[in-house]
């Protein structure tokens, strides 16, 4: 009887002690919302075919570029357009997702630098020396490098037809040409090919509620996203919200000069999907933030803030789809149009960077630089 | 009776020194601050400070050419720093023609540094070292993508910034130590030093409002409002400092406006103008008491503001780590390093030396600096996270209420 009793003794202590030993409270979650679901939902039908369409695109703008460098032709060139535009559109969709092999490249910075530096393009393309691995070279190329070689180079098609054909440096362009879309197409294939073999499934598993967790890094990186590179990026410092006058030269796609709107579209409509768990290019939806935010009730001013954030969504969309599609236009007859639109923008920075964080009880990651 | 008289004096006795304890906290017999840092004698002001706000000036160009690749020499930034009047260092013309040089004024404080020529000649040398190691480890690698080791760019989102080999940014380090050697010590170690404000005939003269020469200011208002222009001396309003304060200098007077804006520490910098106003008045008022004690608090805030401001950018650069990015942290470390070493030049009112020796510096610094492993490229949260809490364990505040400005 005794040993049996100091037995199960001993059994208890050992269940409690092993029991104790799998306590880790600092980095377990602190609601019972299922993250991995979301995390899976994000990575299996979000993440990962939006890089997957975007890859193709590249590869084809990459090819396009192949063939009009071999042979420049006007209509190689417009081929190289199109692929360049579709590739825009499709970036727009995976920018938000500055995480892991994106993140430790830089990746949206060595794609989306706008103004592009078109001295330094010119310089480089002179020089015929040049690295675009250094973070310096980042205004000299991706999406707005190009923009500048296929639509900035002259005032008409031919005179830009011409740099390529009968210029003295004709090579040197060709060259440079094919130097940036070799380096946007292997760049995004290799955050893909992470994604695809590696990333995905530590992604997926890192649950933790934690500052170094998947959601609360990726819910960092989607609004810092959504504040900086949407709100400000396309809209606020091109109209002038913080500077003293517009900057109608710094709008993304300037060269084109009618894409703007798209752009800026589809990057709205990227966010807001993104936040209600839709399943790229389908229209299946998934746990995301609406459902984490429905699940922990949130209410704010008495209605689910999930809903009012959806809400501010279409109210900017409403906004945008009232704007030219040359945002230069549109900054030089009526910038009102443009500052309406950024308050509205701003609008669900709020709703999405204090109420929504709150909620979830993420911290904010990143603070603003001191600009030295 | 006599017992009665005995104890009727003994209870006034031990009622004044009662008062006396209460009104050590607050001696502000008779002198009252005007709202703006205005002063004037026969209608003229008797404000100056202009030699600060031209080594402020000066500072600010010498920074900015660190980073001028095409243009800069050793010789040329050697120069600026150590200006002789009429040389064409600057831009400005104003700056050219005056005959002050930032470089007189590191780590010359009177009660600091007039019978420490030694340390003093170590510490303006490591000014021109980060000068000569900009040009010539960094220059020559300006594209070179920096590694352990080697120095050259590293990316901090759209920025690109330029490291020596221990990941050290020399333009960081050296406007960060600059804050601390130049305006701090000046500010806290020798204007505001009795050895200075008292010099000679400084109490009689402003006892008897005996101007300094021509000037409509005595020599010891002046010398008050020459710490002033340490911190002040380029604001936009001169009288009102705290209109624009945070805005109005890369130095003192943006990272006095920081910390303010952290909800931890928002009266900061009311507490330091209103230090200021107040020991000027005293100064006219003839009170030195109160003067002092005005002193004691400007001595106490700034050196919390170079403290809070540290341990800020140790943390910044920590997170960055501890998100598997290191060399994110270089940039935000880079600042660290410089409000570190800005900490020799902080004041401990009561004991009259500063709040960090020389010594305990150089340690914390060589924490986060290991020569031998490539400095800012292995440094680890924990050696960042002991730094932090052996700055805030000299003040009332704590490690995470500096760290964050939320």
């Amino acid at each position: 009887m005794k040993y049996w009793k100091i037995w199960s003794l001993f059994m208890l202590a050992l269940a409690v002690v092993a029991c104790s030993k799998d306590d880790t409270p600092s980095e377990e979650q602190n609601d019972s919302f299922n993250r991995e679901a979301m995390l899976v939902n994000w990575a299996d039908n979000i993440i990962i075919p939006s890089y997957t369409s975007l890859d193709v695109s590249l590869d084809n703008l990459q090819s396009e570029t192949a063939i009009f460098v071999t042979t420049p032709t006007l209509g190689g060139l417009i081929e190289v357009r199109n692929a360049w535009e579709n590739s825009y559109v499709a970036f727009q969709n995976v920018s938000m997702f500055e995480i892991g092999k994106a993140e430790e490249l830089n990746y949206r910075n060595r794609l989306n630098v706008y103004p592009t530096n078109t001295s330094e393009i010119e310089g480089f393309i002179a020089d015929g020396n040049y690295d675009l691995s250094l973070p310096s070279t980042i205004d000299a190329q991706g999406f707005p490098a190009l923009d500048y070689l296929l639509f900035g180079l002259a005032d008409t098609d031919e005179e830009i037809l011409a740099f390529y054909t009968t210029n003295p440096n004709a090579e040197g362009y060709r060259m440079y040409l094919s130097a940036l879309t070799e380096t946007m197409a292997t760049l995004t294939n290799t955050v893909l090919t992470d994604w695809t073999t590696n990333f995905r499934a530590s992604f997926v598993a890192n649950t933790s509620s934690s500052a170094t967790g998947s959601v609360d890094k990726l819910a960092n990186d989607y609004i810092l996203y959504y504040e900086k590179s949407l709100r400000a990026g396309k809209v606020g410092i091109p109209a002038g919200v913080f500077s003293s006058d517009p900057l109608p030269q710094n709008v993304e796609g300037f060269y084109k000069r009618d894409i703007s709107k798209k752009l800026l579209t589809t990057s709205i409509t990227a966010s807001k999907n993104f936040f209600n768990g839709k399943t790229f290019n389908g229209s299946a939806t998934g746990p995301s933030f609406k459902t984490y935010l429905d699940f922990l009730n949130t209410i704010k001013n008495e209605g689910d803030l999930s809903t009012l954030i959806n809400t501010q969504f279409d109210v900017a969309l409403t906004e945008v789809n009232g704007l030219e599609n040359n945002f230069v236009n549109q900054i030089n007859t009526d910038n009102s149009k443009m500052l309406t639109t950024y308050d509205e923008l701003q609008r669900n920075v709020i709703l999405l960077k204090v109420d929504m964080l709150q909620a979830l009880d993420i911290n904010v990651d990143f603070v603003d630089t001191d600009g030295d | 009776m006599k017992k009665l008289l005995f104890t009727a004096l003994s209870a006034t006795i031990i009622l004044t020194s009662c008062s006396s304890d209460d009104d050590s906290g607050t001696i502000n017999n008779d002198v009252t601050a005007p709202a703006t840092y205005t002063f004037e004698r026969n209608n003229h002001s008797t404000v100056s400070f202009g030699g600060q706000t031209t080594r402020i000036l000066m500072a600010e160009e010498i920074v900015s050419a660190f980073n001028d690749f095409d243009n800069t020499t050793q010789t040329s930034l050697q120069n600026m720093f150590a200006h002789v009047e009429g040389a064409n260092d600057f831009d400005t013309a104003a700056l050219n023609a005056s005959d002050k040089s930032v470089r007189s004024k590191v780590a010359a404080s009177q009660d600091f540094f007039n019978a420490n020529a030694t340390e003093a000649t170590i510490i303006k040398n490591t000014f021109d070292g980060y000068i000569a190691g900009q040009v010539n480890e960094v220059f020559p690698n300006q594209n070179t993508a920096a590694a352990p080791g080697t120095a050259g760019q590293i990316a901090d989102g759209t920025r690109t910034r330029y490291v020596n080999s221990n990941g050290l940014e020399f333009n960081q380090a050296f406007a960060k130590g600059l804050l601390g050697a130049l305006m701090t010590d000046q500010m806290l170690n020798n204007y505001l030093g009795t050895a200075v404000l008292d010099e000679a005939n400084n109490r009689e003269n402003n006892d008897n409002d005996i101007t300094d020469g021509d000037n409509p200011y005595t020599a010891m208002e002046h010398k008050w409002d020459e710490a002033y222009g340490y911190l002040y001396g380029t604001a936009a309003n001169e009288a009102n400092p705290n209109l624009t304060i945070g805005d109005d200098d890369s130095f003192l007077n943006e990272y006095t406006g920081r910390v303010n804006s952290d909800p931890d520490f928002n009266t900061i910098a009311t507490e330091i103008f209103d230090a200021f106003k107040l020991g000027r008045a005293a100064i006219v008022a003839k009170n030195y008491e109160v003067r002092d004690a005005q002193a004691a608090i400007i001595r106490q805030k700034v050196s919390e503001v170079i403290a809070i401001r540290g341990i800020y950018y140790l943390q910044q650069g920590k997170n960055k780590i501890a998100d598997g990015n290191q060399t994110a942290s270089f940039h935000a470390l880079s600042e660290a390093y410089g409000f570190v070493y800005s900490l020799r030049f902080t004041r401990d009112s009561q004991s009259n030396t500063s709040l960090f020796s020389r010594s305990e510096v150089d340690t914390l610094l060589g924490q986060l600096v290991n020569e031998e492993a490539n400095g800012f490229w292995t440094v680890t949260p924990e050696t960042i996270d002991a730094v932090s809490e052996a700055i805030a364990a000299k003040f009332d505040f704590t490690v995470a209420q500096a760290a964050t400005t939320e």
